[in-house]
């Protein structure tokens, strides 16, 4: 037991101590902290409050309704958000012209030269109520949404006054006006998830490929471990003290505890990201409304869990056949050919996942999900977006688990006769024969 | 004598089309140096590979401290340095010395403490922290051979070890390999170098391809072969010698050198009536000496050419 672990502790130190260890670990929370956290502070710019002249010509206090159904308007639809608008209503009747000059020309300055500057002017008259027409200069009349939101404002300000003129309750009146307000929430497998659909895609996403990358390297660097210790010879000297079993069994679990290690640290980081995204956006100075719209994805404890599961379970899988392409070859180039054996199924694996993201309960991502060498992205994934059947995450959990011994016994045979092996490469004739030996 | 600490009894290796080791038996007794000899290819790596059960004989057992258990599950007490030295060229020299310890069942605390006091012993003490692919060539052979020795093993098992190093490096070795014999404790090497054996050994087992030539002590072995060379240095009267070297009645094979002349004496002659012939033919000489045969003369004379052989001539 002993020289598994000194075998594990030098394999994690060997991984955990280079400057390529400490670059990805590091790299992948910033880029998931930028992606999360720009947009959020690009979208800052269109959601502050716009200052607005109101260059009133009515003369039937229809200027004065727009400016308070204009003021009325927030930000979100939270209590206590700040205003949309903010209005400086002029009455102008009869001199729409100049006042409306005179505005034009405080628009758009700059702002540290000037105490106070417009966004936009908006020009009313006494025909606009009945012909809808109104008139807007201003800064920022390429911004599609805010003058879509403009626009809508001033029609409301324009129902509403209306319908008042010809004599209805103003309570009937606002509460007839109450505009809808959709609030989505992804239902998957008959329960809710809590997360919008783009959230949950990204999250799913993510795992499938975070999952299928760290594979593919983690088994990579076992692989070239157990060649570098056939190239170096120093294979003797540990055959000689140490079982294959052990060699295999400590090389595997501890490039496995590196990349666990790794997992570990960034599926917190996701974890404290998206659970603590109210503060990040108070130290950013986004308001916490503003972050809480983005899909950004958050990690249930539940969901990690599952994740760290079939990492370690698929990494074994696959780490222990990498060990055992790496015992029958004497360098990288000469393991290529047998590495084209596992490629193929990690490949599908990868796309089952976009079967899953289609239906996850579908006849695709169910058996996927449930199949050794192929659960370890589908059935997270699948867990991600919709909710799996206990008995079917235990039987996809047991099933791999057979696998992994039914791998384990084949992957010591092959290290067993292979770590010894020098020269010329073996067929695949004679390594099914290493199989069959005493 | 107690339990030897190595048996090897009839012990047979066959490799895809040839036989590596053919029906081998000797046994190394506990205590002193063994020397396992033999030209190249003659099958001493794979003899030592099969005592630490890297590779698993055909035929035949190996038993080590009379104990059924295999070198494996007993490598907290044997030391090995195999031929192909090797070591992980990124990990730093205290660490990997310890590790080599540990896998030898060392606890973590003592493997570190006994590999600074190694360091220390081999002039390396400030290359601890240091990367083994920063270490010289010589350096690097140090370690290994450190690493072998790091758990005070009670067996010793060294595949050429003194193969590769320089003058200095090689005393610092033997001094070492003659330290261990001196505590009571067991050193096998092998070489194909006769001089080394020679020196050092109490027992040797020479081996040609792949079956036992010669078994026993160094002075069994030499006796046996029986001490019949002699060393001549002339002063003078060189025909006058010449000869009574020509006198096959005298002597079986004579190398002349001019001045100097190794002669190997007839059957039935002796050193005395050499001597008298050469005296009364007036010869003037400055050396006479009966000389003990050298292991690498045995080893020519009992191999002969058989051991230098190319591989497929079996097959052929």
């Amino acid at each position: 037991m002993n020289k598994i672990f000194a075998i594990i502790r030098r394999e994690f130190i060997a991984r955990a101590r280079t400057r390529a260890f400490l670059i990805t670990t590091l790299l992948l929370p910033v880029f998931m902290v930028v992606v999360s956290v720009v947009p959020a502070l690009m979208m800052r710019g269109g959601d502050r409050t716009t200052l607005i002249g109101v260059v009133d010509g009515t003369t039937d206090g229809f200027g004065t309704s727009v400016e308070s159904g204009l003021t009325a308007e927030t930000l979100s639809s939270k209590p206590g958000a700040t205003k949309r608008y903010d209005v400086r209503r002029i009455s102008a009747a009869g001199r729409v012209d100049a006042v409306r000059d005179s505005l034009v020309a405080l628009t758009g300055l700059n702002s540290s030269n000037h105490r106070e500057t417009l966004d936009g002017v908006l020009v009313l008259a006494d025909s606009t109520l009945r012909t809808g027409d109104a008139e807007y200069l201003g800064t920022n009349t390429s911004g599609l949404e805010s003058m879509a939101m403009l626009e809508g404002s001033l029609s409301k300000a324009m129902r509403q006054t209306r319908l008042a003129k010809s004599g209805i309750d103003p309570a009937v009146l606002k509460d007839a006006l109450r505009s809808a307000d959709l609030k989505t929430t992804k239902v998957s497998g008959g329960r809710a998830t809590g997360e919008s659909g783009a959230a949950s895609f990204i999250i799913g996403y993510f795992m499938a490929f975070v999952l299928y990358i760290s594979v593919v390297i983690y088994g990579q660097q076992t692989m070239m471990s157990v060649i570098e210790e056939k190239t170096s010879r120093i294979m003797e000297v540990l055959a000689s003290s140490v079982r294959p079993f052990q060699m295999l069994l400590g090389k595997v679990l501890g490039v496995g505890s590196v990349g666990l290690l790794q997992m570990a640290i960034w599926g917190a980081t996701v974890y404290t990201v998206t659970s603590q995204r109210g503060r990040i956006a108070g130290l950013i100075g986004v308001s916490p409304d503003a972050m809480q719209q983005m899909p950004i994805p958050s990690m249930s404890p539940g969901l990690l869990a599952v994740f760290l599961a079939y990492f370690i379970l698929g990494f074994l899988l696959y780490g222990a056949l990498y060990a055992a392409i790496g015992s029958m070859c004497n360098s990288t180039q000469d393991a290529q050919q047998y590495v084209a054996v596992l490629t193929p199924l990690l490949m599908i694996s990868f796309f089952a996942t976009f079967a899953i993201f289609k239906d996850p309960t579908g006849g695709i991502g169910v058996p996927m999900s449930i199949i050794p060498f192929f659960s370890q992205l589908a059935m997270p994934v699948r867990w991600s977006l919709a909710a799996v059947p206990p008995g079917q995450l235990v039987l996809s959990l047991g099933l791999g688990l057979f696998a992994l011994f039914g791998v384990t016994w084949v992957a010591a045979r092959i290290y067993r006769t292979g770590i010894l092996m020098y020269g010329k490469k073996p067929s695949f004739a004679e390594v099914f024969r290493w199989l069959l030996v005493k | 004598m107690s339990t030897p600490a190595v048996l090897i009894d009839h012990v047979t290796k066959r490799f895809s089309g040839h036989t590596a080791v053919k029906d081998l038996s000797f046994t190394v007794p506990a205590g002193g140096i063994f020397g396992l000899l033999g030209p190249n290819g003659a099958g001493k790596s794979t003899t030592i590979r099969m005592i630490m059960d890297i590779l698993e004989p055909d035929e035949g057992r190996i038993s080590l401290f009379g104990s059924a258990a295999s070198s494996r599950d007993l490598s907290a007490r044997v030391g090995f340095l195999p031929e192909e030295r090797g070591l992980y060229k990124k990990m730093k020299i205290l660490e990997h010395l310890a590790f080599l310890g540990e896998v030898k069942g060392m606890r973590v605390s003592d493997a570190k403490s006994k590999a600074s006091k190694w360091l220390d012993r081999l002039g390396l003490a400030d290359w601890g922290q240091k990367k083994v692919e920063d270490l010289s060539k010589g350096m690097q052979q140090k370690v290994q051979f450190a690493g072998a020795l790091i758990h005070d093993p009670e067996l010793v098992i060294l595949d050429e070890p003194f193969s590769g190093l320089d003058p200095v490096n090689l005393q610092v070795m033997k001094d070492v390999v003659v330290e261990i014999a001196r505590s009571g404790r067991t050193v096998l090497f092998s070489t194909h170098i006769m001089e080394q054996a020679e020196r050092m050994c109490d027992r040797i087992v020479i081996i040609a391809r792949g079956e036992k030539v010669v078994d026993g002590t160094v002075t069994d072995v030499k006796a046996g072969f029986g001490n019949r060379n002699i060393a001549l240095t002339f002063s003078s009267g060189k025909e006058a010698a010449e000869r009574v070297m020509a006198d096959r009645a005298l002597t079986a094979k004579v190398d002349d050198y001019g001045a100097s002349a190794e002669v190997s004496l007839a059957d039935g002659a002796t050193s005395q009536q050499l001597l008298i012939a050469l005296v009364n033919a007036g010869v003037g000489l400055a050396r006479f000496e009966v000389v003990e045969p050298s292991l690498q003369a045995i080893f020519i004379a009992k191999v002969g050419n058989a051991g230098v052989a190319p591989a497929n001539a079996e097959a052929a």
